[in-house]
């Protein structure tokens, strides 16, 4: 490092980073509060003060490739105790958004999904796809005829062209993961470096990967976010859709096997242990994000964006359509359960189609910037 | 021009608050011929000043500024002296003002000549205020050397308790009088400045930095009494917890200030009174270890810079930038350990220290009880002066946060804007 470090301000990125919530971070007059605020911030170089400066004085370099952005569980403790309104919380919190779609290709993908005018384009594109794919293969049967144990959706919209759709889509995800990441690891290995987070110079891939099933059981416990005391209902809503998801990970993935190598249908019994399991999570999403949905509207001191609407939005939605699709069917409403299906699936496809662009690719990044944390050996 | 020179003046000048500010206004008021009432509520003069152990830059005593002042008032016949008085009600415009002011009772006359036999016999102690309830006084009590008036107060939580009548018998001047009222006073005056000063910001009210649940974390005024001849410990700095002479303070700065969550503005002089309590600590411990964590030293001005240059010299002063943020107390030793990131090296500091110093800002009186006038407030509760509408002024810090030179230099102005008002009446 060069004792002179000649300070190249991005405008743009100040601007963009304002617009995304960050509205406050000019008040910011570094008493580095803040970093002592923060239950989790480190001894070593902690945060979020010095990202703070960075972020007005627009030293993007800085900040896109910061481990500590991601470290940051947005709790809000810093913004509670911030002698100047400067909210550090929700500047993070814009910078991660600013971050996620500077790292996913194609940027005109990430640009959209933080475009509230973009959003009947999003929700339009899966609908194009399912009804063309669908004219074109005959997979989509608008009458369909009933199974033999009553309503299937798989009649309507049959597994094949979910599958046709969803496949390529996750490997679509993956690869895009994948390109970030690439780029993410060494941004953020150079900028720990650069700021003195670690000893290591060099990045011992292996090492880096040997880290992340340390961190395993911080996430799947949510250790790091109830060290937080401002906002720890946060914890518990988020703790409710972050098991709902794996539980419905879980779900997919046997229907997936069940279906292609045993051959067997859904819909499950209800007296199914993976149905009991389904149900299970989709009810706790249900809950858990509208307990978030709840809390963001009774936080007046939060900044919420329309990136944050965006995903509550989906998350919710993909509850709720999920759920009202098993009780249309139960109750034999035929061509209602067929549209809420329809619905739900939209829901489904703009979730993951669109996990790399939103907020939701904090659950990659953050992982991985734990996991980097962890290897780098910082107090 | 010579002719108007010999004009008397006209009308009077109320001067609300006795501390350096409302002094000043006072003297320079009657000095070119005003009559003036100075109107104070605490049984003695000096405010605030009076509680310090010395001023900054130059680290004289407060004595030094006091002493002139009550020698120049005790000489002037123009000045009234009202103690233990508060205004009660304020009727008028400009040039002419009725005012009542409620004198409550001191049960000692002029005829005390402050023997002391009167505290000899008293048997209940009461908290000292003065002193910040670090330690107590008797019930008869003067309330520092060199108080003015020079006379003794019987604290009314003794009056009707055989220690009253024990002082009254005791007394060999008949200067105990036990049966004294509260009085209402009225005057007719032309023009009023409200001096009236402003109280530390209760620290117990910033939660995260221990303040009444650590007892070895102190505020900046208490640290004054602490180092003052005349305090609880005459003049000798030790900790509470177990009066241990601190080998090492750390000074917490902008405690309460510059924060929207208490007092959103700069109180101007908390930099230099920790700069200037370094050196209380420098002087009597040669080897202790002085820490201030600042957000940036506010030193205004060449003579204060100086100040602060000499002290950044000394090498047993740390000036860390970094706000504390977080304390603890080692339940055994009772040391305290105060949290910060060192905004220059980005490292989180966690420094234990037998002695924290909160640098509490100041709060003008009327933040919590406003005054019985037509005055306006700025939103932290100093009186904003309406030169406009003249006739009422705010002086010293009941109108802004300011060093005993500003203090002065404004009262010294208020002090004109005030004759200025009688004089066009």
């Amino acid at each position: 490092m060069t004792d002179k470090y000649l300070i190249e301000p991005d405008v743009g990125f100040i601007k963009e980073v304002i617009g995304l919530g960050g509205d406050t971070l000019k008040k910011c007059f570094q008493c580095a509060t803040c970093s002592v605020a923060c239950p989790i911030s480190p001894d070593t170089k902690p945060f979020p003060r010095k990202e703070m400066i960075a972020a007005s004085w627009g030293l993007k370099d800085r900040l896109v490739g910061n481990l500590d952005i991601w470290l940051c569980h947005h709790c809000g403790d810093c913004t509670t105790m911030c002698p100047r309104g400067a909210k550090p919380g929700e500047v993070l919190g814009a910078v991660r958004s600013y971050a996620i779609a500077d790292y996913a290709v194609p940027k005109s993908v990430g640009k959209a999904v933080n475009d509230p005018k973009k959003l009947p384009i999003l929700m339009g594109i899966p609908v194009v796809i399912f009804i063309v794919l669908g004219l074109i293969t005959g997979l989509l049967d608008f009458s369909p005829s009933l199974g033999e144990h009553g309503i299937a959706h798989s009649q309507f919209f049959s597994t094949w062209l979910v599958d046709m759709i969803f496949v390529p889509l996750a490997i679509w995800v993956v690869v895009i993961f994948a390109l970030g990441l690439k780029r993410f690891i060494a941004d953020i290995h150079e900028n720990a470096v650069l700021e003195g987070k670690t000893e290591k110079k060099e990045l011992d891939l292996f090492g880096f990967i040997k880290a992340i099933p340390s961190i395993l059981p911080t996430i799947l416990k949510h250790d790091k976010f109830s060290e937080c005391s401002e906002n720890k209902d946060r914890a518990t809503a988020h703790l409710m859709v972050f098991w709902s998801f794996v539980g419905l990970f879980i779900v997919t993935n046997i229907f997936f096997v069940v279906l292609y190598v045993f051959q067997q249908h859904g819909p499950y019994s209800q007296l199914n242990p993976v149905k009991w399991l389904a149900n299970v999570a989709g009810v706790a999403l249900i809950i858990g994000s509208a307990l978030m949905i709840k809390n963001r509207l009774a936080k007046k001191d939060q900044t919420s964006t329309y990136k944050d609407w965006y995903l509550l939005g989906l998350v919710f939605g993909l509850g709720v359509t999920g759920v009202l699709t098993q009780a249309t069917r139960l109750a034999g409403m035929a061509g209602v359960t067929y549209v809420i299906y329809f619905i739900h699936l939209i829901f489904v496809f703009n979730l993951f189609a669109f996990l790399p662009f939103s907020k939701l690719a904090h659950l990659v990044y953050r992982t991985v910037a734990m996991a980097y944390n962890e290897y780098s050996g910082r107090q | 021009m010579t002719e108007d020179k010999a004009t008397p003046a006209n009308g009077s000048i109320l001067v609300v608050g006795g501390g350096i500010s409302g002094l000043t206004t006072a003297l320079e008021a009657a000095e070119v011929g005003y009559e003036v009432f100075l109107v104070e509520k605490n049984p003695y003069l000096g405010g605030r000043v009076a509680q310090l152990n010395q001023y900054f830059p130059k680290l004289c005593p407060p004595t030094c500024g006091l002493e002139i002042n009550f020698r120049r008032i005790k000489d002037n016949p123009k000045i009234k002296v009202l103690t233990q008085a508060e205004v009660e009600k304020v009727d008028g415009t400009p040039g002419s003002y009725d005012v009542s002011v409620k004198l409550s009772p001191r049960y000692v006359n002029e005829n005390c000549t402050c023997c002391g036999d009167c505290a000899e016999v008293c048997e209940t102690e009461v908290s000292s205020e003065f002193n910040f309830g670090m330690n107590s006084t008797k019930g008869a009590y003067l309330p520092f050397e060199m108080a003015f008036p020079t006379r003794y107060v019987i604290s009314p939580q003794i009056i009707g308790t055989d220690d009253a009548k024990k002082c009254q018998e005791a007394c060999k001047y008949d200067a105990v009088e036990l049966d004294m009222e509260a009085k209402s006073l009225n005057l007719k005056v032309g023009a009023i400045v409200w001096a009236t000063g402003w109280e530390p910001y209760d620290a117990a009210k910033i939660d995260n930095l221990g303040f009444g649940q650590y007892p070895n974390i102190i505020t900046n005024m208490m640290m004054e009494r602490l180092a003052a001849p005349n305090g609880p410990t005459k003049g000798k700095i030790t900790r509470p917890s177990d009066n241990k002479e601190p080998e090492s303070v750390a000074f917490v700065q902008c405690a309460g200030s510059r924060d929207e969550n208490y007092l959103p503005y700069c109180s101007y002089i908390c930099c230099m009174a920790s700069l200037k309590q370094a050196t209380y600590i420098r002087e009597r411990y040669p080897d202790a270890k002085v820490y201030v964590f600042y957000i940036d030293v506010r030193a205004p001005g060449q003579r204060y810079e100086k100040f602060y240059q000499k002290i950044k010299e000394d090498e047993n002063v740390f000036l860390i930038k970094g706000k504390v943020a977080e304390v603890s107390e080692d339940a055994g030793t009772g040391n305290i350990t105060v949290v910060a990131e060192n905004a220059v090296t980005g490292e989180k500091i966690k420094q234990t220290v037998e002695m924290a110093v909160l640098a509490t800002g100041m709060e003008p009186t009327t933040a919590t009880v406003k005054l019985p006038a037509d005055l306006k407030y700025n939103e932290d509760g100093f009186i904003i002066n309406d030169f406009e509408k003249g006739g009422m002024f705010a002086a010293g810090c009941a109108n802004k946060p300011s060093d005993v030179v500003s203090a002065n230099q404004n009262a010294t102005g208020m002090a004109l804007k005030a004759i200025q008002t009688l004089v066009r009446k």
